[in-house]
């Protein structure tokens, strides 16, 4: 199997911006929760979310071309911008770069505004703006318009599975030859509506932290943000890690393979619903990390989750889970000494994704 | 690579306003029939009644939006047409890979009516967003455990699935896939476009010199991809091959394609690449044509200088533009015509416009050639093209 | 607020102009191409905001196309279809 490098990072989340950002929040093991008020039928909901910012994509492009631009968009491009500056190929060609952008809702702040422009004025005071940045592949779109990215394009929307499957199509192109380089990366966004269905869904949220091996209680933490690797099938020059095998799919029968010899890097985020299957699925002996703590509970937490493997392995160190160990599995409680990982995400009854990850 | 070009298509499934599978439809476009006229299912409170598209007499199951449940009736024609049964999927890896728009939205009106109103609505609408995702759907009907993907590029979305469906099958990682796309009509839709200032508020009229813009429609494509060594070991017959795959952005402007058509140059001379199949092989092309003044014009002219005289049309005149669909069923029945050796009249075009680059075929034309082209231009910029026809056509 | 006025305000909130105010728009000043820089997307959001606005409705962009040379332009057509109403 065709193993990829990972050039360099781009993130924007809870924790800050930047991956510098990313690596000190890790290593200091606390999540930084803030706050998400949404209006609901009983009064104000105040709901712990963690929450990106964007300011700093006007370090890289002047504010008046981002006018027309959303909070998803934004997210996108400064985690692009922030990868390619990382990578060192910012400012350099890249029209035969390929883009990639997983999401698990698209922009959800965008579409529902879109809503609001006809449930609020009619139908015919529909917003023409709304609705072409709520169209799922505006943030890639933004981005090759910004950058000048003439290669392919793709995005996928595959809710908890969207970062592996994605993943599996940008391994594709580099194995091709299509293109030399890929931007990829997974976006998503915080609105009234998803901090609503938090609510409505998972109960009144009491807790100010996800205790992801604590599998007998939910404490899920909605998150935002947009995390951006750029890929390369070349071996040359410094590199994060290396993606060796990119799993992905459903199983009905037997017990998925994992490697023995890899930290496994969980995508639990809280969430009570997939404990079991973690439970079942981990091998007994595995020693196992989890970071979710850090950016928060959403399908693009899974390129979060890459982001975390590859500062694992270019440290060659993983970082403590953050918060307290829970129930039946070895939970990292010191660093450790890392040369392969293994990030694991399940979802729904069957779903899987395993990604194994080495340090160049 | 594990397994070189071409890919094998040995099964095809299509449900559209043109028909409730392939068979139907393609007597509907060969017949020269249509008939868009003002939704039975959505209403809109805009003075203008623009037509649409709509499939007659289907109706979703509740639990399902009903893009994924169009999804899986084209699935369904798609996999009996290959000679798949259950017990056969099971014993193979098979991976999903379908386009979409609608099917992936996180809206629901009434949900969102309701909340906005201060009440606290029944979660089901939205239940019934999460568990319709149109590849996990699938994917789960037929408990399939190959890799699952839902393309969202807009209106290149079906094609980009089949094609990247295809370099899954090449790359080793499952051992066939079902690849389409899939859309549903619907207000939301409906509203956006409208609001755009491109849609007609009669018939729409592709490559036309009075075209005023697109009608929406809904259905889905789905082909079965498969490795020609997996066939030949199945010993099925191929409809048809996948002989090439070609994608690029106009990286220009968010909703209008780039004026010289730059992104569609490249995706096309990608595609010919692949089986370095030589431009005049190309007997027809079936066009993205919406019949907006934009796209026909930037496509036309490129169509001109890259294939002059090969003879192309556009079926979104027949089913209205599918969206994330459309790429899908415009290569289901881009097989189906070439299997025929005919392509049906372009629906919608009567007077020439000199301003484009040529003029689409007004009546069904026999086609002698053996391999075709069938191409889709996005919101977004995407250009993605897909080259089909025999085995060593090139 | 007159309707040159009430256009300006438009502009600078609804098209999210953040870096000018109402008064920094010249009556006269092309709002599409150069000037204030305005594409078709903005254009037909434009009609939505004439409609959302003063409850004028532009059928096509052929209509469009005259009315928004200018703000001027804008406010003389917008005037004249509801003195016409």
């Amino acid at each position: 199997m065709m193993r990829i490098t990972v050039k360099g990072i781009g993130v924007t989340g809870g924790f800050g911006c930047g991956v510098a950002d990313l690596a000190l929040a890790l290593e200091g093991g606390v999540g930084r929760v803030t706050e998400l008020t949404v209006p609901s039928a009983g009064g104000e909901l105040r709901l712990p979310a963690f929450r990106a910012e964007t300011g700093r994509l006007e370090e890289f492009v002047p504010k008046r071309t981002l006018r027309r631009i959303d909070h998803y968009s934004k997210m996108g491009l400064l985690g692009a911008y922030l990868a390619l500056q990382d990578g060192g190929v910012l400012g350099s060609d890249l029209s035969r770069m390929g883009v990639v952008v997983a999401s698990g809702y698209g922009a959800t702040a965008t579409t529902f505004a879109f809503l609001d422009s006809i449930i609020g004025d009619g139908d015919i005071c529909a917003s023409p703006t709304h609705f072409a940045n709520s169209v799922h592949n505006s943030a890639a779109a933004n981005i090759s318009i910004m950058l000048g990215a003439k290669g392919p394009s793709l995005t996928v929307s595959q809710f908890d599975m969207s970062v592996p499957s994605a993943l599996v199509s940008a391994r594709q192109w580099l194995a091709e030859g299509r293109v030399d380089t890929v931007l990829f990366g997974a976006i998503d966004e915080l609105s009234d509506l998803i901090g609503y269905l938090q609510h409505r869904r998972r109960g009144p949220q009491q807790h100010r932290a996800i205790s992801p091996l604590a599998f007998e209680r939910e404490s899920s933490i909605i998150g935002e943000g947009a995390a951006f690797l750029l890929l390369t099938a070349k071996d040359s020059g410094p590199a994060y890690c290396t993606i060796d095998a990119v799993e992905t799919g459903s199983l009905y029968r037997g017990k998925l393979s994992l490697p023995h010899d890899a930290l496994m890097l969980l995508g639990a985020d809280g969430r009570k619903e997939l404990g079991d299957r973690y439970l079942d699925t981990v091998p007994g002996r595995s020693r196992v990390a989890c970071y979710a703590p850090i950016y928060g509970s959403m399908p693009a937490g899974a390129a979060f989750d890459l982001a975390a493997a590859a500062l694992v392995l270019q440290n060659g160190k993983a970082y403590p889970i953050p918060g307290a160990a829970g129930c039946g599995m070895d939970g990292i409680a010191v660093p450790l000494e890392t040369e392969r990982v293994c990030s694991l995400r399940l979802a729904g009854s069957h779903e899987y994704a395993s990604l194994t990850m080495s340090r160049g | 690579m594990t397994h070189p070009w071409p890919v094998a298509i040995t099964g095809l499934g299509c449900i559209c306003a043109a028909g409730t599978d392939l068979a139907r439809c393609m007597e509907s476009l060969y017949g020269g029939r249509r008939a868009p006229e003002a939704s039975t299912r959505f209403t809109s409170s805009h003075p203008t009644r623009f037509p649409v598209f709509e499939v007659p007499g289907f109706a979703e199951p509740p639990e399902l939006l009903r893009t994924s449940a169009l999804g899986l009736h084209a699935a369904r024609e798609a996999l009996a047409d290959a000679g798949l049964d259950l017990e056969t999927l099971r014993g193979l890896r098979v991976g999903v890979c379908v386009g979409t728009t609608v099917g992936s939205a996180m809206n629901n009106e009434p949900f969102c009516r309701d909340y906005r109103a201060g009440l606290d609505p029944d979660l089901e609408p939205i239940e019934r967003i999460m568990r319709s995702n149109p590849a996990a759907a699938i994917a789960r009907e037929f408990e399939l455990t190959g890799p699952c993907q839902t393309v969202v590029n807009a209106c290149a979305s079906g094609t980009d699935a089949v094609g990247l469906a295809a370099s899954w099958i090449r790359g080793g990682i499952c051992d066939l896939a079902i690849a389409g796309g899939a859309d549903e009509l619907g207000r939301i839709t409906y509203n956006g476009f409208i609001s755009l200032m491109i849609t007609d508020d009669s018939p729409c009229k592709p490559f036309d010199k009075n075209r005023k813009g697109l009608n929406l429609g809904e259905g889905a494509g789905m082909l079965v991809l498969e490795s020609e060594e997996l066939r030949s070991r199945r010993g099925v017959r191929a409809r048809s091959y996948l002989l090439g795959y070609g994608s690029a952005c106009d990286a220009h402007h968010l909703t209008a394609p780039k004026p010289d058509g730059e992104g569609l140059r490249y995706a096309i001379a990608e595609a010919l690449s692949c089986c370095g199949t030589p431009a005049e092989a190309v007997s027809f092309v079936n066009a993205h044509g919406t019949g907006t003044p934009d796209n026909d014009r930037v496509e036309s002219r490129v169509l001109a200088d890259l294939l002059p005289g090969v003879p192309f049309l556009s079926t979104k005149g027949y089913t209205g533009h599918t969206l994330g669909a459309a790429g899908a069923i415009e290569a289901v029945f881009t097989v189906a015509c070439l299997e025929r050796g005919m392509i049906p009249g372009s629906a919608g075009f009567s007077t020439a416009d000199p301003d484009l680059g040529g003029t689409p075929v007004q009546a069904c034309t026999g086609i002698s050639g053996t391999v075709a082209l069938s191409e889709s231009l996005a919101f977004g910029g995407n250009n993605s093209v897909i080259l089909l026809g025999k085995r060593g056509a090139a | 607020m007159t309707t040159k006025e009430k256009l300006k305000k438009i502009l600078v909130e609804d098209l999210n102009l953040e870096e000018l105010t109402p008064e920094d728009i010249d009556d006269n000043a092309p709002l599409f191409g150069e000037g204030l820089g305005l594409d078709s997307l903005d254009a037909v959001e434009l009609v939505v905001l004439v409609q959302k606005h003063f409850g004028i409705e532009i059928k096509d962009m052929e209509e469009g196309r005259t009315a928004f040379q200018s703000v001027n332009d804008l406010a003389a057509y917008i005037d004249g279809r509801l003195a016409a109403a």
